[in-house]
Parts: C-alpha cells; sequence; structure tokens
C-alpha cells in the first residue's frame, strides 16, 4: 500500500502539505485580479486622507482666500503651488475641499451601508424562514419600493424630510433596502434545502440559531459583495443628491454639493467642474474594481455573471 | 399563456396598491401638517386652519382619507398643482413626450452601441480590445452622470461649440407641439414650411445627442457587460460547436446561433433599465434643462408642490411596474421554461 502511494504523495521527510489559510486563500484570489489591488490602494489612500482631514489637507475647507479667486490648477497657466488644485469661486482650496468631502462621502457611504445591511438581512432572512404570510408580505413591500427608481425614491424621502447629512443616510439606506432582502431571502432558500441545515434543524437548533448561526455565515459571500458595490452606489446617490441641493448643506464639503454651483463656471473654470467630478468617478470605479475582485475571490460561482 | 398572464397581472395589482399606499403616505412624513406647509404664514389662524384641515379633508380618520385618495385616483382625479392651479394630469401628459423622446434615444444609443461592443469583445476575449472594452463599461458603470453631463457640455458645447447647451430647440423655432416628440414635430413642421423653418429638424437632432448619451451612458455599460459575459457562455453550448462543425460561416453562428439566445438575458436587464432611466432622467433633465418629467418633479419639490410630488411619483412607478409587467410577458413569451415554472 504505502509503496504504491509514495509515487502521488510527497516523500515522508517533507512536511505534509497544508490547505492555505482561508484569509490567504481569499487574499490570493483577490489579489489575481490587478484592478481590484489598484482599487484597494485608491480607496485605502482615500480612507486614510479622509480620517487624517485636518492634518492632510494643506489649508480649512471653508477659509476664503479672497485674492485667489479662481485660481488654476499648479500646472496649469497662472497656477500657484499653494493652491494644488486650485481654487473656487468663493476662493477656497480644492483640494482641502476635496480632502475634507472624503470624511463627508465616506461617512454616508458607510453608514447607509450599515443602515441597509441589517435591517436587509434580517428581514431577508424572516422572508426565508416564514414562507407563508410574513415572507411574502416582506416580498411585496418590497417589489413596491423597487419599483420607484432609486433616485427618485431618494429624492421624495429628502424633499419630505428636509436636506441634511442624516436624512441623505436615511434616503440612501432605504433605497438600498429591497436589494439586501431579496439577496438574502434567494440565497437563505437555497441554503435551507442543504443537508446541514436539516441536520441542526433535527439536531434541535431554533429558528433564531438556524437563521443567524447555521445559515448565514453560508449568505455572506454574495452579501459582502453586493454590500461593496452599493457602497459605491451609496456615494453616488449622496452625490446626485448634493448636486441637486438635496444633500449635505453648503458650507460643508461634499463632492457632489461642489459640484451644484460649478454649473457656473463652465466657461471660465474647468478644474472646479473637473476635480470633484473626477474624486467621485475614481473612487466609485475603485470601488467596483474592488467589488469585481471579492466577487471572483469570495464567490466562483457569481464570476460568470455580469 | 393567458394563466401566466394572469398570474403576473395578480402580482401587479398588490404593488400598485402598495405603492399607493407609499405616495399617500410620503405626504404625511411632512413634519407638521400639510396645510402648514401649503399655507404658511396664513395658516397660523387657527380658524382658516381648521377650515383648510378640513376643506382637504385632513380631519378625517386617516383610514378615511386614503379611502378618499383612492377614490380620487379612480375616477381620474389626480389633483392640481397648488402652484399653477393645472390639473397634475395635464401637466403630466404635456411633459412626458419629452422624457419619452430623450429616454428612447438613450436607450437606442445603449443598445446599438452595447450590443456591438459586448458582441465583439465576446469574439475577441482576452484582446485589448475586449480588455478596453470591458475597462471602459467599468468607467462607464461608475459614472456619476451629472458631472459627466457638465464634462460633455464643456467640451462639445463651450470649447467646441458643436451642440447646444441646453433646451430642446432654438428659440428661433416655434413648432406647434401635435405629437410632443420634437423631433417629428419639427420635422413635419420643416416639410410643411421649408423656408420659414428651416434647420428644425438639425437643431432638434443637435439639442437631443449630448442629453441622450448622459443617460445612455450607465445602459449602455451595463448592457455592454450582460451581452459579453451572455455572449460567452452561449459559444460554450455545445449546439454553437455543432454549428461550426458543420461548416457554417463564424457570422453566421455569431450573429444566428449564438447571438440570439445570448440575447434573453440581455432583454430582461434592458427591461430592468427603463427605472434606472426614470431615475437618471431626473439628473440628466436638471443639467441640460429638458422639459421633461424629471424636472418637473425636481422643480415641484423645490416649490413643496405636494400634490404633484405625490401623484407624479405614483405615475412614474405605474409606468416603472407596467413596463416590468410587459417585460416579463415578452420574456415568457421568448422562453416557455419562464412561462411554465411555477
Amino acid at each position: 500500500m504505502s509503496q504504491n502511494n509514495s509515487t502521488i504523495l510527497p516523500a515522508a521527510d517533507e512536511p505534509v502539505q497544508h490547505y492555505p489559510s482561508p484569509l490567504r486563500e481569499f487574499w490570493q484570489g483577490f489579489a489575481f485580479n490587478k484592478g481590484a489591488v489598484a482599487g484597494l490602494a485608491f480607496m485605502v489612500v482615500v480612507f486614510l486622507a479622509a480620517i487624517f482631514a485636518p492634518w492632510v489637507a494643506p489649508y480649512s475647507p471653508i477659509e476664503q482666500f479672497r485674492d485667489h479667486l479662481l485660481t488654476p490648477p499648479a500646472w496649469s497657466e497662472g497656477g500657484s503651488m499653494a493652491y494644488l488644485f486650485g481654487t473656487d469661486e468663493l476662493g477656497r482650496d480644492i483640494l482641502s475641499r476635496l480632502v475634507h468631502g472624503a470624511r463627508m462621502s465616506l461617512f454616508i457611504g458607510v453608514v447607509s451601508v450599515l443602515a441597509s445591511l441589517v435591517p436587509g438581512v434580517i428581514l431577508g432572512l424572516v422572508a426565508a424562514f416564514s414562507p407563508k404570510v410574513l415572507g411574502p408580505a416582506i416580498m411585496r413591500l418590497m417589489d413596491v419600493m423597487m419599483a420607484l427608481p432609486a433616485l427618485l425614491l431618494a429624492v421624495a424621502i429628502v424633499a419630505i424630510l428636509g436636506p441634511g447629512l442624516i436624512n441623505t443616510i436615511i434616503a440612501i439606506a432605504v433605497v438600498a433596502l429591497p436589494g439586501y432582502v431579496r439577496l438574502t431571502r434567494a440565497s437563505a432558500l437555497t441554503e435551507l434545502n442543504r443537508d446541514y441545515v436539516t441536520a441542526s434543524r433535527v439536531a434541535g437548533a431554533g429558528k433564531l440559531r438556524l437563521m443567524f448561526v447555521t445559515v448565514l455565515p453560508n449568505c455572506m459571500a454574495p452579501l459582502i459583495v453586493h454590500a461593496t458595490m452599493s457602497f459605491s452606489s451609496a456615494i453616488l446617490e449622496a452625490a446626485a443628491l448634493g448636486f441637486l441641493g438635496l444633500g449635505v448643506q453648503p458650507p460643508t464639503p461634499e463632492w457632489g454639493t461642489m459640484l451644484a454651483s460649478a454649473r457656473d463656471y463652465i466657461e471660465r473654470a474647468w478644474w472646479v467642474v473637473t476635480m470633484p467630478g473626477l474624486t467621485i468617478l475614481f473612487s466609485v470605479l475603485a470601488i467596483n474594481l474592488m467589488g469585481d475582485g471579492l466577487r471572483d475571490a469570495l464567490d466562483p460561482k457569481l464570476k460568470r455573471a455580469a | 399563456m393567458f394563466t401566466f398572464i394572469l398570474r403576473r397581472l395578480g402580482l401587479l395589482i398588490p404593488t400598485f396598491f402598495g405603492i399607493t399606499l407609499l405616495t399617500f403616505g410620503l405626504i404625511r412624513m411632512i413634519p407638521g401638517d400639510p396645510v402648514e406647509v401649503m399655507m404658511g404664514e396664513r395658516s397660523l389662524d387657527p380658524q382658516m386652519h381648521a377650515e383648510a384641515l378640513h376643506r382637504l379633508g385632513l380631519d378625517k380618520p386617516l383610514y378615511a382619507q386614503y379611502f378618499d385618495y383612492l377614490g380620487n385616483l379612480f375616477q381620474g382625479n389626480l389633483g392640481e398643482s397648488l402652484v399653477t392651479r393645472e390639473s397634475v394630469w395635464t401637466e403630466f401628459t404635456t411633459l412626458f413626450p419629452a422624457t419619452l423622446e430623450l429616454a428612447l434615444c438613450a436607450m437606442l444609443f445603449a443598445c446599438v452601441l452595447g450590443l456591438l461592443a459586448g458582441v465583439l469583445a465576446a469574439i475577441k476575449r482576452g484582446s485589448l480590445f475586449d480588455h478596453g472594452v470591458m475597462g471602459l463599461a467599468l468607467t462607464g458603470f461608475s459614472m456619476p452622470i451629472f458631472w459627466w453631463g457638465l464634462v460633455l457640455i464643456m467640451f462639445f458645447s463651450v470649447t467646441l461649440g458643436w451642440t447646444p447647451v441646453s433646451g430642446r430647440l432654438d428659440l428661433m423655432f416655434d413648432i406647434p407641439p401635435d405629437t410632443g416628440f420634437m423631433l417629428i414635430d419639427a420635422w413635419r413642421a420643416e416639410a410643411a414650411d421649408p423656408e420659414y423653418n428651416a434647420g428644425a429638424f438639425k437643431d432638434a437632432l443637435m439639442h437631443l445627442i449630448l442629453p441622450s448619451i448622459v443617460l445612455g451612458t450607465i445602459p449602455l455599460a451595463v448592457i455592454a457587460r450582460m451581452t459579453r459575459s451572455s455572449m460567452l457562455e452561449v459559444m460554450q453550448e455545445d449546439y454553437v460547436r455543432t454549428a461550426r462543425a458543420k461548416g457554417l460561416s463564424p457570422a453566421r453562428v455569431i450573429f444566428v446561433h449564438t447571438l440570439r439566445n445570448a440575447l434573453i438575458p440581455v432583454l430582461t436587464v434592458m427591461g430592468l433599465q427603463v427605472g434606472v432611466l426614470m431615475g437618471g432622467a431626473v439628473l440628466t433633465e436638471t443639467i441640460f434643462s429638458w422639459p421633461g418629467i424629471g424636472k418637473w418633479l425636481i422643480d415641484a419639490i423645490g416649490r413643496r408642490d405636494y400634490p404633484i410630488v405625490q401623484n407624479g411619483i405614483l405615475i412614474v412607478a405605474t409606468l416603472v411596474i407596467l413596463t416590468n409587467f410587459v417585460v416579463d410577458i415578452l420574456y415568457g413569451i421568448a422562453n416557455p421554461r419562464i412561462r411554465h415554472a411555477k
């Protein structure tokens, strides 16, 4: 026996081959996607800039340099190194506003993702575990919310509650809720048919234990991917609300709000329009690239889906 | 087939009532009561306040108010604007063609380019072209479209002077809104009076180009990605290999055998884009001062014109569920497996 096996197995004195730890395996899958790594690197920089904004930004985001209205960026004619990305119509340093704006955008993104993820997962699990009455009722409610175009629903909520940071977060979280509920329910339903769930049930696990300890951990992969993607759309929606004047109110620096007034300077100051927009685009793109990488690493089944 | 449609219709009705509950509830979520918001200072007089509440039926219990609301809806009464005193339905029907025209052109742009790019990327899988298309698609998908609109205006309208900045038609033209579709109206007006209305059609077209690109960008990205992955999947099927093996030309294999089946999931995605288009219309119309539904709703919100906000949203949501219903039915026709699934 051992004679035969020795040709296949590694020699006895070599250490037995271990499976890579889950974390390592995940990182290998993630790092295989170069775009995802680039996105991660970009987001780390943005997060660090946001956390250490007062130290990173050269000036205060609301300080107005009245002698330097609409100064072009450093690399173009008439620009100065003092204002790397130029100044806006009130003489505020655009780079400083972008750095402080990152705090606002990322904060809105993180909080609204959590605010829709937690209730979304609970509702989705409840819907999967009570297929008679409660489940269909929840799903119909989600259908109603899905029927409203996301941005329109967000705009309506903010219009009713009034503009501002908290209401922006509420609006974005409400809009994202149906996605989580549907996804959780769908993955929980497939898991419910698996043998390990039946085994756990036969062993006498209660409903709550089945929901959160047995089934939920096995639905995490698509949920993490979805959370990443909805983080990027939260940033986009927050910026859109800010652009429409319904988001965070000036003079608080926020990426979308910075663009709201930029329209008037299209003809004379391209940097006022370009800089905040590029920041939004690159951040959202970076997060989406990360999302692709996460999907490849966590959930090979989803690889082919668009 | 008939039972399939009935079953889908059965799902539609509770959704519709859910939406009416939602739009009904939206107005009740306003801090304070609507009369304070609508009347401003005047509502401070307690008697006038009570009268206004009574006139609007707001002193009745909530369920009675809801049934009043439903009753009005079913009589086709969607209320009137607080500002213009015009009925909400009239305003909607006047403005809707502008949005529809824009949305159709955006969808045309997105479908033609998206299908083409997706198919080519799938054929040349792994090539530089494929990576380029997928990179661009992800960028388009991540695009803040309100900024994209500003950039396009900055480049094509301001710097190059190729396209107009905003609106649907140059002010020098006076075209009767027969159909509400500016392209058709302008074309007909030009045909009727070639001298007076010379260039009207071209002008209308030039006004449409940038807004269509802006509104179509995200659907374009989604369609391109979906087409590519769906094509790649179908290309691995045995019957495609058979088609190739029996010596059919590559073009025939791609377009007749592969694309037709690859299109089914793409169609569903296109249907889902209707909601995206309506949301995008809010931003696109605001940037380009396009006189459509999106701008109408945003303006109404700015003026606190609640009947428009409430019932405008109701109409849009109804449109979205109706479109999704039609897509569902078409999908059932195209794919019997869906039709007979429980």
